[in-house]
């Protein structure tokens, strides 16, 4: 596809004016209007098309745009933007460590259940805060700026709802691996503390299974109870502190799961909230056309409604405080007449 | 797809060198072009987060300098005086033109006098000045559509006007492709001649070396043809589906208005219908009525049948899964009321004006001979008291195209018959338009019945019998582009500008239609290059017409060589 620059020719054009514009600019705040109109009568012959050579160094008097602050919503959507960037680094770091638990252990897969755990929830309150924040985006009012306060809330709620999606998927994802791992826990290589932590899972993964699942874990338990009486000595210490370890385990994995799920449930939540922000592409809703459209009739009837307003609030917060006000008067006048007449 | 991709690779440019937050600003025509190919949410992720006018962006007060402003418009003086009025003032941090067609020196010296601030960043010509609506079809939206149809001497300043702008478009789109093509205009219209010559002008002598690309081994072509060559297929009723709701209803830049139809939810009160966005409609928008029914069918059983597996949510994961659908759900419930809603306003609209009995007479009209019967239908129809004025203005324009020469009283008759019984219309139409697009104007074989080849294949159709009573017509470009596919177009119809010439046959046409295309022609070309001959077709034209906009133009042609003959006589 074939474009053409036509910048250079244009400052050529523009430098070349601005001159030829400047010296008009210092006679004009010299004498007076007589030797203005001499000064715009030689003018015109100079504006050639042909560029001016020297160039005059020190009356270019740039008006150059001053560049205000921009206002403090900006502030808060760069701060969204930020969280959002943090949260997605965190997400990589989730994804590792769940990949790590996946993967069979020799040791107890407590550190890296408590890690997926502080990330998860991390995660989870980084996007919580960044929904709150993102309602303190919604402006009131019709003006421009509303209309880019609007787009851009729009735009961080659909990276927002993006995240939470693929945050439920990789938790989702996660559950299954880990159930599936664990049914297939009668893997005989697992060593004792490997196969007697297989069995606590075993046992308290009961809760969420179905019987033909149970069954099996039920034959593993065995096999694993079996060779435990082989090892009788070493095992009895053993069997002990695991029971011990199996009930809290119990309470932290019944715990755990609850979390995950109130995890979904609040995640759910979010994209709820966010779906009312977002735009459903192909529809008319995200043609462009349509918007502009839209916010001329949005603006005209913003203005009645904030005329609407002024008035009853007018009419309404004044006249009462000031009758109030009045009657109060009146009362205390009465009683101190009353109070001379008695006295 | 190439004429989508070609806009919204510059839209890309456009926006992507620009860091930060932006505003763009269009202009009337522009806002047609950037939204049928760039959706809203597509902008804000490249961070646009304003798009506004040109006109209305002037009004306003607040300054915005921690936006970048892109400017997309048109190069027209009433833009050049607006870009003028707010560089002067500006109200952006940055300020990058583009603009969508060639810029004239004196404009860029008026806007480099204006830019007493330094405001602008850039200066750029981003050629997408056509309004992109199917992968191989593209429109100029032109308001004032009606003047090809008038002589030169009546409006001299609109005609060059119109002229004008049809070849900015054409130069756009050669621009956008990066192509220089060999021009052939069709020789009996002296609009068509205009516009070939003055393109031609542009591409070989002012601009030269704009257009000096890369040669391939054939010369791409432009043929530039002119709507009264083909007066029948805009009259005719559509029942492919694109068609058909241009036709009963209006589709303009991909949009549907179905406000005018009452009781309808919020969202369902302006749609789109785009094969871009839309899968359903990709696959089913050159499909009969019929056809569309059953598929829409089968759509909503799918629908129905996913809610109903949404229906009963159990467990955690059901749950997990649900909200993980929910999106596809949402999107998947909004496209089939859609298509059902507008499937059913159809069906309505063809009860309401029997539109079954009325097409079929129009496509015998078009397609088959037999001067009597068609006078015994024609009549018939016109004494129905629920054929609609439209339609019964239809049915004798096309009898009088067709039945010109023959039997002119029974012409006369109908004539007369139509102007008791419709009270709105206008005396002498149907005359105007024999007048414009007769037999002696046209130029290619409209009824299949000058050639003898052409004679002979039509009997052979009529006694093969047809598939679809009410699809049998063939537009008159059909043809046309079978004759550039078998290296045929004769010179002597479809002659060259000035010394050009092709060597065999071109790998790239693109027809340019004076007057406008219809979206019957569009589904003609979209299945020409579906068939893979070697040769890709694009076609574009200064409007998309419906007989509705057909008929106004004819109109409006009429009263304005009305009030030129008057004001002729007048002063002689």
């Amino acid at each position: 596809m074939a474009t053409r620059n036509r910048t250079l020719l244009f400052r050529k054009y523009r430098n070349s004016l601005r001159s030829v514009r400047a010296p008009m600019t210092e006679s004009k705040s010299g004498v007076g209007p007589v030797i203005e109109m001499a000064s715009t009568s030689l003018l015109h012959p100079k504006r050639s098309y042909t560029p001016i050579s020297t160039e005059d160094p020190g009356s270019s008097s740039k008006g150059a745009v001053t560049v205000g602050l921009p206002p403090d919503w900006v502030d808060v959507s760069e701060e969204i933007s930020v969280n959002i960037q943090r949260a997605k680094t965190k997400m990589a770091e989730l994804g590792k460590a769940h990949a790590k638990a996946l993967m069979p252990t020799f040791g107890d897969g407590k550190e890296d259940q408590h890690q997926i755990e502080s990330l998860t929830q991390e995660i989870t309150f980084l996007l919580r805060k960044s929904e709150k924040q993102l309602q303190r985006l919604s402006a009131g009012g019709p003006s421009e700026d509303s209309n880019v306060r609007k787009n851009v809330q729009r735009s961080l709620a659909t990276d927002l709802q993006q995240l939470s999606m693929e945050l439920r998927k990789k938790q989702s994802t996660y559950l299954k691996r880990l159930r599936l791992q664990k049914e297939d826990g009668g893997d005989l290589e697992m060593n004792l503390n490997g196969s007697s932590s297989r069995a606590e899972d075993d046992d308290f993964d009961d809760i969420l299974f179905s019987e033909h699942e149970m069954s099996k874990i039920k034959k593993n338990e065995e096999i694993s109870v079996e060779r435990e009486k082989e090892i009788q000595q070493v095992k009895c210490f053993a069997t002990l502190s695991s029971l011990h370890s199996n009930l809290l385990s119990l309470s932290h994995c019944v715990l755990c799961n609850l979390q995950v799920v109130e995890s979904v449930n609040e995640l759910a939540q979010i994209m709820k909230d966010l779906s009312a922000l977002v735009i459903d592409q192909g529809t008319i809703v995200d043609r462009i056309d349509y918007n502009i459209q839209n916010v001329a009739s949005t603006v005209e009837d913003g203005l009645k409604q904030l005329q609407k307003a002024e008035r009853t609030q007018r009419s309404g917060g004044m006249v009462k405080c000031a009758s109030v006000l009045v009657i109060l008067c009146f009362i205390m006048l009465v009683l101190l007449i009353l109070k001379e007449i008695f006295l | 797809m190439v004429l989508v991709t070609s806009v919204r690779d510059y839209i890309n440019r456009m926006l992507h060198d620009i860091s930060g937050m932006k505003v763009l600003i269009l202009d009337s025509e522009t806002v047609s072009n950037v939204s049928i190919v760039y959706s809203q949410s597509e902008l804000l992720q490249k961070e646009v987060f304003l798009v506004e006018m040109i006109d209305s962006i002037s009004v306003s007060k607040e300054s915005m300098s921690h936006l970048k402003a892109v400017y997309f418009i048109r190069p027209t003086s009433e833009n050049i005086q607006k870009l003028r009025y707010q560089l002067s003032n500006p109200r952006f941090g940055e300020h990058h033109l583009f603009f969508s067609n060639l810029l004239k020196d004196t404009q860029i010296h008026i806007l480099a006098d204006s830019d007493e601030h330094e405001a602008v960043q850039q200066v750029q010509e981003f050629y997408a000045d056509f309004v992109a609506g199917d992968p191989y079809h593209f429109t100029l939206n032109m308001p004032s559509n009606h003047l090809y149809m008038i002589p030169a001497v009546v409006d001299p300043s609109g005609l060059q006007r119109y002229s004008d702008r049809v070849v900015d478009g054409i130069a756009a789109l050669f621009l956008a492709l990066k192509r220089r093509p060999v021009i052939r205009y069709q020789r009996t219209s002296d609009t068509a001649k205009r516009i070939a010559h003055e393109t031609a002008k542009l591409m070989y002598q002012h601009e030269t070396g704009l257009f000096d690309f890369r040669r391939t081994e054939s010369s791409p072509l432009l043929l530039v043809i002119d709507r009264r060559d083909d007066p029948v297929t805009p009259l005719l009723n559509q029942w492919t589906y694109q068609a058909m709701v241009h036709e009963l209803i209006g589709l303009q830049d991909n949009k549907v208005d179905l406000r005018a139809i009452g009781s309808l939810p919020k969202d369902q009160q302006e749609v789109v219908l785009s094969s871009e966005q839309d899968a359903f409609f990709k696959s089913n928008m050159y499909e009969n009525f019929g056809d569309i029914g059953m598929n829409i069918k089968r759509m909503v059983d799918d629908f129905q049948q996913v809610a109903k597996s949404n229906q009963n949510i159990q467990t955690v994961e059901d749950m997990a899964r649900f909200v993980d659908n929910y999106p596809e759900y949402k999107k998947m419930q909004g496209n089939v009321s859609k298509h059902v809603t507008l499937v059913t306003e159809m069906s309505k609209l063809v009860e309401a004006r029997k539109l079954m009995l009325v097409s079929q007479t129009e496509q015998d009209l078009a397609c088959n001979g037999g001067q009597g019967a068609a006078y015994e239908a024609v009549t018939n129809l016109l004494n129905n008291e629920s054929v609609s004025d439209i339609d019964r203005l239809r049915l004798v324009m096309l009898y009088a195209l067709r039945y010109e020469k023959e039997n002119p009283v029974q012409l006369m008759q109908l004539f007369n018959k139509l102007a008791s019984r419709s009270p709105k219309y206008k005396p002498g139409l149907v005359q105007f338009l024999l007048k414009q697009a007769g037999v002696e104007k046209r130029t290619g074989d409209l009824f299949g019945n000058r050639d003898l080849m052409n004679i002979a294949r039509n009997m052979a159709r009529g006694l093969k019998g047809v598939e679809n009573v009410y699809t049998q017509h063939q537009p008159l470009l059909f043809q046309t582009m079978e004759s550039i596919t078998r290296g045929r177009l004769r010179d002597v119809d479809y002659p060259f500008v000035g010394d050009h010439f092709q060597q065999g046959r071109p790998q790239e046409v693109v027809i340019f239609m004076v007057g406008g295309t219809t979206y019957e022609e569009s589904r003609s070309v979209a299945l020409q290059n579906a068939t893979n001959s070697g040769i890709r077709f694009i076609l574009g034209g200064t409007a998309v017409l419906n007989s509705k906009r057909f008929l106004m133009d004819l109109e409006e042609a009429q009263r304005i060589s009305r009030s030129a003959i008057s004001f002729t006589a007048i002063n002689h």
